[in-house]
């Protein structure tokens, strides 16, 4: 049957891997213990793949919301933000995320991904418009150019020269330039120079979006991302982000000073025709956020451990994608090793994410551990312990002596 | 393929050439690069490797080559083409 023959070499691929050890795309978590603990195939785990930065979804306030909400509201929406899916807690999470990057406008969407197929879609006419995407921003940003039709160009990653000629050889036909950036990649855990992105875009008269999913919360003085770090938080022109993340739930949402940013609610299909995000999210979103503006330890915490952790990789002479950050990612050369690699940290009793090409950015594989500030010196003295025992028997994840 | 004109053949020779060259490093089967070749398939180039091709050919001929004109199925004798066309519109 043509249609599913294309499968055939994927699907002999990942059952193969199942078939080598345990598969690192079919991983349940069977009880979940708690923030960072959970029972998969049985054993108690340290969770180090899943990316609860600040460690939110056991709050107690969040959870308390959610009950509150749920038992007030009920289960769901049932409809999108466009028609019968906008509550009174949207339109008030909306106001709390605006006011706490200090931006004008927010909308919210039913995810990240969403929001950012939303952002891109629902600002872009292919008959005039062109965007220009980092190199390794992440599937949602690629999806949201294929859903807007419109010409898409990509330049090398974090390289605001590469960017600037490919905006400079543009066709003068473009009415508008929408360039993609993120703040924090999450493969490497490298940031970007939004700064240098700012000028340079702007100076072409193009607009800025930076999606912040993983840094939301997590980077500059008041956890309002890399953009607050970088001091541009008032200059870029499109902030995506997501409820999964620091904030624990499930949602994401577009903010900006722009005001024609409200114009996303009828010109963006991706906010018209899927449901809201439920009460109870939101309700949780909403605490949780309120907690970490109220919490800045939270974010201390999260990076003492991140520091602790990348110190020591970096001692036992792990092969690092980059300096300190939430997510810490070992290179390894073949898809093979990081199958093994990984396999030997989950028989330790942690798990990280295996990303594999092409999913990464470059040809290496890796592994990529996610911090928590809800990381125990207990959960860390056994990520350290296995990383430790994983040096050893895999010498090919070692700088070379 | 009518390739045999004088003129477009020293031309399209140093693209395919450039291509071939980039492709090389990435070659492991060691498969002989023809026209027909197709990346993904016959290569086992992934799909972002493709496009990290891309833009060495766009740096090298400063020129863009807009990812929606790169399709999963393609051969090297049709990015050859397809960078033909935009060198001519924007060259
Ligand atoms: C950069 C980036 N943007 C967006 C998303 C999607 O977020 P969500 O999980 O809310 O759909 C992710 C998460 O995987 C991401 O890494």
């Amino acid at each position: 049957m043509s249609l599913f023959a294309k499968f055939e070499k994927t699907a002999a691929l990942y059952n193969s891997l199942s078939e080598m050890g345990k598969n690192p795309f079919t991983v349940v978590m069977e009880d979940v213990l708690g923030p960072t603990r959970a029972t998969i195939k049985g054993r108690e785990t340290v969770l180090a793949g899943t990316h609860n930065y600040l460690g939110q979804t056991f709050e107690p306030k969040a959870i308390a919301a959610a009950k509150k909400a749920l038992d007030a509201e009920g289960t769901g929406t049932t409809g999108s933000r466009f028609a019968n899916g906008t509550f009174s807690g949207h339109k008030r999470l909306e106001r709390e995320i605006a006011d706490f990057l200090g931006l004008g406008h927010c909308v919210v969407f039913s995810t990240g991904y969403v929001a950012n197929l939303g952002a891109i879609a629902g600002l872009i006419d292919p008959s005039e418009d062109v965007v220009l995407v980092d190199a390794d921003c992440h599937a949602c940003i690629y999806d949201g150019c294929t859903l807007s039709g419109a010409e898409t160009i990509r330049f090398r990653h974090n390289d605001p020269e590469s960017l600037d000629k490919r905006l400079g050889r543009l066709d003068p036909k473009f009415k508008g330039k929408l360039v993609c950036i993120e703040g924090m990649y999450s493969m490497y855990g490298d940031t970007a120079p939004v700064k240098e992105f700012v000028d340079v875009a702007h100076r072409h008269g193009a607009l800025l979006l930076v999606d912040e999913a993983h840094s939301f919360g997590v980077y500059g003085e008041t956890g309002r991302g890399v953009c607050e770090a970088e001091g541009v938080i008032d200059k870029i022109d499109f902030y995506t982000g997501t409820f999964s993340k620091a904030l624990a739930a499930i949602g994401g949402f577009v903010a900006s000073n722009h005001k024609e940013a409200e114009y996303l609610r009828f010109s963006s299909r991706p906010y018209k025709f899927t449901a809201s995000p439920s009460p109870a999210t939101i309700a949780s979103a909403s605490a949780a956020l309120a907690n970490i503006k109220a919490t800045p330890a939270l974010k201390a915490k999260l990076w003492e451990n991140a520091n602790r952790l990348h110190a020591a990789l970096t001692q036992y002479g792990l092969k690092l994608a980059s300096g300190p950050a939430p997510v810490i990612s070992v290179l390894l050369p073949t898809k093979e090793e990081a199958f093994a690699a990984w396999n030997f940290l989950l028989d330790q009793g942690v798990y990280v994410n295996m990303a594999i090409p092409p999913g990464t950015p470059g040809k290496e594989s890796l592994l990529r551990l996610a911090v928590s500030s809800a990381h125990t010196k207990d959960d860390i003295d056994r990520l350290v312990a296995a990383y430790g025992a994983m040096a050893e028997a895999f010498p090919s994840a070692r700088v070379a002596a | 393929m009518n390739m045999q004109q004088s003129g477009i053949q020293a031309d399209d020779d140093l693209v395919f050439r450039r291509i071939c060259a980039l492709l090389d490093p990435l070659n492991k089967k060691g498969v002989k690069l023809t026209r027909d070749v197709d990346l993904v398939a016959d290569l086992e180039v992934d799909s972002v490797s493709v496009l990290d091709i891309v833009m060495d050919i766009e740096d090298h001929y400063d020129i863009s080559i807009p990812v929606n004109t790169i399709s999963e199925t393609m051969t090297i004798g049709q990015l050859v083409d397809a960078i033909h066309a935009i060198k001519g519109q924007q060259g």
